[in-house]
């Protein structure tokens, strides 16, 4: 068995150097493996946002948020069937529904968690897990469990080819609406009193009240706006991936990596984390046998707990 | 093989056999209520839950035609229950096992010893095949492998395990006789290059593709396992086109099926022509979502709907299906409903509800290919429980749809080479 994954590794390598010739061209695979990590990373790390978002504001993880992205695909999908519109015209709907089912769970669900006596924390984790469980459920009965995927879009199976080297258009399209998302959810949390109560409340939840902040409020718009931003990158993947009622898991297992590797609770760090994740991963997969992929993203981030259990930019 | 059995794994059978004994001081009241439960272990919710629904339909449409009154000229296919049982009807029990061989483990453990089946039929993944059927020997209910394809689940020695579909052994034969064919006809086919997940379906089914190609002098020029259900495709689409082999075999579930097509186009790899191991390039779901891509495609099968040309009754059968499920039958239904005819057939002749005595009917089953849905020759199991005599065909995806390229004897078109 070793043998063969050594044989493996000499084939691709060689397979590399001997089908691209020149030295050029082994560039070329090289920077489509960068280029291919960078914007897988981008959109991780706009999935991460959310989470990072509502863990910073009131240190709850919601597990289902692999569920809500499903659910955005689906409201997309959903909306493309009804409208026949294009998906990128719909993004700010999708979001906008999506915001409104943050909202509601936090109004319908979490608070009521969050009111527990004993053992808060677990409460917390068995409502959005249960939750995660019969969002799933709902869809699976509703949607059937047959794959999507939404057909004849303006960006899906486009690619733009820079010399040989392949960029997608969705995922371009998504990596541009990622960091789009990370500039407005900063200048949201720095410029506006908004940001400002939403700074004061993650500091002191109790105080603000004092000083006038209605902390129920800042908490709905919380999830509003964590739910927002995981409608954003699901409106993204509902143009190159396939919708299913299971295709939130792996996502949301990735972004709970990546907001932990990048420090819980910060902004900046889910997107650092989430690009170097896709960079690992893109690295792994070529100098490893491909089925070890994962190995590099879980062995970074042992790593960083090891060293710096906080995280990367982690202020807590 | 049945030899190196571990001892405790005897004490084990003495203590399964000894609660059936016990079990069946109770049956003959059972008996007496013109029911004969069978349990059905799928996946019913997981990544894999549409092949587990579809598989639904397909065993409820079997189980109407065994109850009904429809007089097909198939086994236990005369209708009105099970005429060796005094016209029992089959009833089936589902079990959801979430494409996890613990959970399959458990359900097939609680439909014996709760739900009482006389046999158990599953389960799509290879992997959970493997410790359902663990259990049911050791309580001694025959498992009637419907749908998975690992040739290693015969070769473990035991006693109550059938399949009367093709493994994958069988099915990559066949896929290198047509390569060798093509090769014949002058046509350049020397590298092949695998991409497979990494539970058993993937991993026998890419070391069958391994040997074969190496047996008959193909050069293997990439061989890809990897993660199932992963997030991104990418860096394993780029070996593949780096490496460009002639024909390029997938053994892939419908998610990594999907992304992987989705992937190859966006980094404009084209492959010279695809050869899969079916699963997920047998289902519909698959072709709606990136059919358009794969024109050209070749998958082995088990099925070909062409064959109800010459024998009606797979048209009937099918459009009950249709009925049910809104789908035609495939590869991966034909065989779910098939098993159940089979499975229900020997219950009949066994005339009990007992396993040994369905397991000496099932062992001493012949039914002649005529009388059955499949391009079988017949069915009648070896001492392993696998039947050979199922021969499998290649279908191309040709203008929106498959049709029968190989064998010969099968074909009804000629097939379109490269595919790109």
């Amino acid at each position: 068995m070793p043998c063969r994954e050594h044989r493996l590794l000499r084939l691709r390598v060689k397979g590399l150097a001997q089908d691209n010739g020149l030295k050029t061209m082994t560039f070329q695979a090289l920077a489509q493996i960068v280029v291919s990590g960078l914007l897988m990373g981008l959109i991780y790390a706009l999935i991460a946002a959310g989470l990072s978002l509502i863990f910073g504001l009131m240190d709850v993880v919601n597990f289902a948020h692999g569920e809500f992205l499903m659910m955005a695909m689906y409201a997309m999908f959903g909306l493309v069937l009804a409208l026949a519109v294009d998906p990128v015209l719909l993004m700010p709907i999708v979001a906008g529904l999506m915001f409104a089912l943050g909202a509601i769970v936090y109004l319908g669900v979490v608070r009521h968690a969050m009111r527990a006596k004993v053992n808060a924390g677990m409460v917390q984790v068995f409502a959005t897990f249960g939750l995660a469980i019969v969002l799933r459920g709902l869809a699976q009965l509703f949607f059937t469990p047959d794959f999507r995927s939404i057909p004849n879009t303006w960006l899906g199976g486009k690619t733009l080819n820079l010399g040989g080297i392949f960029l997608p258009w969705p995922q371009l399209f998504g990596g541009a609406v990622s960091i789009a998302a990370f500039v407005g959810l900063y200048l949201l949390i720095s410029r506006t009193d908004f940001g400002r109560a939403l700074a004061a409340t993650r500091e002191d939840a109790g105080a603000v009240a004092l000083v006038g902040i209605d902390r129920n409020k800042v908490f709905t718009i919380g999830w509003g706006l964590g739910a927002g931003l995981v409608g954003l990158a699901g409106s993204v993947m509902a143009i190159f991936f396939y919708i299913h009622p299971d295709v939130g898991g792996p996502f949301a297992l990735t972004a709970y990596v990546t907001v932990a590797l990048g420090g819980f609770g910060s902004i900046f760090g889910a997107l650092a984390a989430g690009v170097i994740i896709g960079l690992i991963e893109a690295i792994t997969a070529t100098i490893l046998p491909t089925e070890m992929k994962s190995l590099g993203i879980y062995a970074a981030y042992l790593a960083v707990v090891f060293v710096r259990p906080r995280g990367l930019f982690g202020n807590i | 093989m049945t030899k190196s059995i571990h001892p405790t794994l005897n004490r084990r059978t003495l203590l399964g056999a000894g609660a059936i004994a016990l079990a069946s001081s109770v049956t003959p009241a059972l008996a007496q209520q013109k029911e004969v439960l069978i349990g059905a272990i799928f996946p019913l919710s997981g990544a894999s839950a549409q092949v587990g629904v579809d598989a639904k339909h397909a065993l409820e449409t079997a189980a109407d035609i065994i109850n009904g009154n429809y007089n097909f000229d198939l086994p236990a296919g005369k209708g009105g229950g099970l005429a060796g049982l005094g016209g029992a009807k089959v009833k089936l029990v589902f079990a959801d096992h979430q494409a996890d061989p613990q959970k399959g483990r458990a359900e097939a453990e609680r439909l014996i010893t709760q739900d009482k089946v006389a046999a158990i039929v599953g389960s799509f993944h290879s992997a959970v095949a493997a410790t359902i059927s663990a259990t049911t020997e050791r309580y001694q209910v025959p498992y009637f492998s419907a749908d998975n394809s690992s040739p290693s689940l015969n070769r473990r020695g035991l006693k109550y395990f059938f399949r009367a579909a093709a493994h994958d052994e069988m099915f990559t034969v066949a896929m290198f006789d047509f390569l060798d064919t093509m090769r014949k006809r002058g046509e350049k086919v020397n590298s092949v290059g695998l991409f497979h997940e990494d539970t058993i379906f993937g991993t026998d089914s890419s070391n069958a593709q391994r040997d074969t190609a190496q047996a008959r002098g193909y050069n293997l020029a990439v061989d890809i396992k990897y993660r199932a259900n992963s997030p991104s495709l990418t860096a394993e689409v780029q070996q593949l086109s780096s490496a460009n082999p002639d024909v390029l075999m997938p053994s892939s579930y419908t998610t990594d099926g999907i992304l992987l097509v989705k992937t190859m186009s966006e980094l404009g790899y084209k492959p010279k022509a695809i050869v899969a191991q079916a699963a997920g390039f047998a289902e519909k779901s698959l072709f709606d979502a990136v059919g358009d891509k794969l024109d050209g495609l070749i998958s082995r099968a088990s099925f070909s709907l062409d064959l109800a040309q010459k024998r009606p009754v797979i048209g009937k059968v099918n459009e009950m299906f249709k009925a049910r499920s809104g789908k035609d039958l495939n590869d991966n239904t034909s065989r779910q409903l098939m098993a159940l005819l089979i499975l229900a057939d020997a219950i009949d002749r066994a005339k009990s509800v007992e396993g040994p005595a369905i397991r000496e009917a099932l062992a001493k089953t012949d039914i002649p290919g005529e009388k059955t849905i499949m391009p079988w020759t017949k069915v009648a199991f070896g001492e392993d429980g696998q039947n050979m005599n199922a021969n499998p065909v290649l279908l191309q995806y040709l203008g929106g749809k498959f049709v029968t390229i190989f064998p010969e004897s099968a074909a009804i078109a000629k097939p379109k080479w490269p595919m790109n």
